[in-house]
């Protein structure tokens, strides 16, 4: 599936006010050419090559929003700062050219400031979420090196049984397979050294390039929502607090749920080794290539939801549900794998939240919410033209809570909607707290998934019930 | 017949002179290397002199020339030793790849000199300089053709007949640049040389001209 970059820049909202800018023909091109030569330039690793390849057309998607979003902070500038925002606009983008496997940092920032199926036809939509491994391979004696800096012992030493090959890529790193001397099978997920640091780095010098020079009403929304995601890629690069997040997890969750969180290992764990359990099963691909039943679908799509809804009402959101995270399991249960995006509301996250119970149980009107949050004025709000594309969104992703009975999550119709919803509320800049950034992403993950499995299931019904149980 | 009992009483009396200087010899060059290995970590390379390192190892500054001819004769003897010391501890094993073990070896013998890596970024930079390498006198001429000896074993090891001067000039530039990235990281546990040394090989191989046996065998 090839697209075509230009189409794609051609898609961003152009500025209104600022034709000497990025907007010009002479800019546009270089942006273009900038953005090009880093979605097809080859890492200088044979084997990563392939992988980057394979995940071509999401790169420059993301890439496109990371543009979208850099231009976004020039809305409102005076024509006399322009010049020496660009200047350091230059500076940025040759930036984000020259990050090496931290690549995976920039589509993180386009991922996030754009969720990113709106541009893209319902097919391609399956391939997205397979964009995960940035991380150069790992040889055997390179994972050696790293086991005795972080566990003073070889792999060999540790456990009975150890892969030396992987059986899966983790965003930062891989996972092998291997087994406990007490005879437990686990996965292994070890990190690439020093892939964090240079990460952390990377957005750091992206940031201060770039915030310094921000005027305009939106940057303090804007900065709030690198900084959310810079705090989600620390805790991500931490497998530390991912082994916390994961036996929180584990306390949440009964036999009777048939979900399954793995139990970690902590003598075999560091801030870059996770050992837990190794859950058997399908992914989505092949649970889907094998004809599954109508029934077989609705359960596993209300595990799923299951699993976002019981989190949430804990104060958490499982931020990142892309298919690569779910084990189809073949007694029916759902297994669930990388805890290392776990968002946890804040009280003002909290006050948020209550406003959106209020709103889905028909005591408040999406205006007074808005209003309530505090971040809008009322003049915003009485702006039709405005407020309308915001409203719509939050509409559709509140529509399946409030049916009576199952939701139909593959009609293609609804599916599309959201996607259209979502580019109006794209084109405009509305305030919104960090929390936005992590919840928009993780719904519309949901809706995504949802919307693969064409699974039927009863959101009011399950709502009630974990809310019933949690608050 | 008594005669023939002193000369032999003798003998043995000098042997036992002879043999008690030789170790005497090899204690104080012990000693010496010993000794330099301290003062340059706490005064660093270049506050290092031969005078000090003879101060501190209680000989006269002369007979220190008896042992090295200069500081930097010492730190190379000192990173000769640890290196050799290296070499025993590397166990092979039958399913690497080229790159594996030439990634084992080097990170093996860094690993080994992570007790100077303090001294060892300035002092590289004498001993070691890619352009002192016709100098034939240079301390650490010996040091480089015993590693690029090894290296050289390694690829013939994975089927690469004759490596071309192209080949290893570009391994040890490679290597070069490792090293003293290694010796200034301060990154933990110099995770970040070994991110370097990991794509630094994979450069390497990946260059290798084809048809010397290696892609063939690895490439999968």
């Amino acid at each position: 599936m090839k697209t075509n970059l230009s189409d794609l820049i051609a898609a961003l909202p152009q500025e209104e006010d600022g034709p000497e800018l990025l907007s010009s023909i002479e800019a546009q091109e270089r942006l273009q050419a900038i953005f090009a030569d880093l979605a097809y330039k080859p890492v200088p690793v044979h084997s990563l090559h392939r992988m980057w390849t394979m995940g071509e057309l999401s790169t420059q998607v993301a890439l496109a929003y990371a543009s979208l979003w850099i231009r976004g902070l020039f809305a409102d500038a005076k024509k006399k700062e322009r010049q020496a925002i660009e200047t350091n606009l230059r500076v940025a983008l040759k930036m984000i050219h020259r990050l090496g496997y931290l690549r995976g940092a920039a589509i993180k920032l386009g991922q996030a400031f754009g969720s990113l199926p709106e541009l893209l036809p319902s097919q391609v939509v399956s391939t997205l979420d397979m964009l995960h491994a940035q991380a150069p391979p790992m040889h055997y004696s390179l994972i050696r090196e790293v086991f005795r800096s972080e566990l003073d012992h070889d792999p060999s030493d540790l456990f009975e049984t150890f892969d030396k090959e992987p059986f899966a890529a983790a965003s930062i790193g891989q996972v092998h397979r291997a087994t406990l001397k007490a005879g437990e099978e686990v996965a292994v997920k070890i990190q690439y050294p020093g892939i964090g640091r240079a990460m952390q780095a990377d957005l750091r010098n992206l940031m201060a390039l770039i915030f310094p020079i921000r005027l305009s009403k939106s940057a303090a929304t804007i900065k709030g929502q690198v900084e959310a995601m810079r705090d989600m890629l620390e805790q991500e690069m931490d497998y530390v607090q991912e082994a916390r997040n994961m036996r929180e997890a584990y306390a949440l969750f009964a036999a009777a749920d048939g979900i399954v969180v793995p139990k970690v290992f902590s003598e075999y764990s560091t801030s870059r080794v996770l050992t837990s359990e190794f859950i058997p099963g399908l992914n989505l691909t092949q649970f889907l290539a094998a004809n599954p039943s109508q029934e077989q679908r609705d359960e596993f799509g209300r595990k799923i939801s299951l699993v976002w809804e019981r989190m949430y009402y804990a104060h958490t959101s499982y931020a990142d549900p892309h298919s690569g995270n779910y084990v189809f399991m073949s007694d029916g249960r759902l297994g669930l794998l990388d805890f290392g995006c776990i968002q946890r509301f804040s009280p003002d996250d909290m006050r948020i939240c209550e406003l959106g119970e209020k709103y889905i149980d028909g005591r408040m009107t999406i205006e007074e919410m808005l209003l309530d949050s505090g971040q809008y004025a009322k003049s915003d709000i009485a702006n039709e033209k405005y407020i309308a594309p915001l409203r719509r969104h939050m509409e559709w992703l509140t529509a399946p809570l409030l049916q009576e009975g199952p939701f139909e999550f593959g009609d293609p119709e609804f599916f599309k909607q959201g996607i259209d919803t979502l580019k109006e509320m794209v084109e405009r800049v509305y305030p919104a707290t960090s929390m936005y950034l992590y919840f928009f992403r993780s719904m519309f993950g949901l809706r995504v998934l949802s919307y693969r499995l064409k699974c039927r299931v009863d959101m009011g019904a399950l709502r009630r019930q974990e809310r019933k149980a949690w608050v | 017949m008594l005669d023939a009992i002193a000369v032999v009483v003798a003998f043995y009396e000098r042997a036992r002179i002879m043999r008690i200087t030789t170790e005497a010899k090899t204690a104080t060059r012990e000693r010496i290397i010993k000794v330099a290995a301290k003062l340059f970590a706490k005064k660093g390379w270049d506050n290092t002199t031969t005078r000090g390192i003879a101060a501190a190892a209680g000989i006269a500054n002369g007979t220190l020339f008896n042992y090295f001819d200069s500081k930097e004769a010492i730190v190379a003897e000192l990173i000769s030793e640890a290196l050799a010391q290296a070499q025993q501890e590397i166990q092979k094993r039958d399913d690497e790849t080229l790159e594996e073990e030439l990634f084992t070896f080097i990170w093996t013998e860094l690993s080994s000199l992570r007790e100077y890596r303090k001294f060892l970024a300035q002092a590289a930079e004498t001993i070691l300089s890619p352009l002192r390498r016709y100098a034939q006198e240079s301390a650490g001429e010996s040091i480089r053709t015993n590693h690029l000896e090894a290296v050289e074993q390694i690829l013939v090891g994975h089927g690469m007949a004759a490596p071309s001067v192209v080949t290893m000039q570009l391994y040890w530039t490679l290597y070069l640049g490792v090293f003293a990235h290694w010796a200034t990281d301060d990154s933990p546990k110099q995770e970040d040389t070994l991110a370097l040394l990991d794509q630094s090989l994979k450069l390497f191989v990946a260059a290798l001209p084809r048809g010397a046996g290696i892609h063939e065998n690895e490439s999968e």
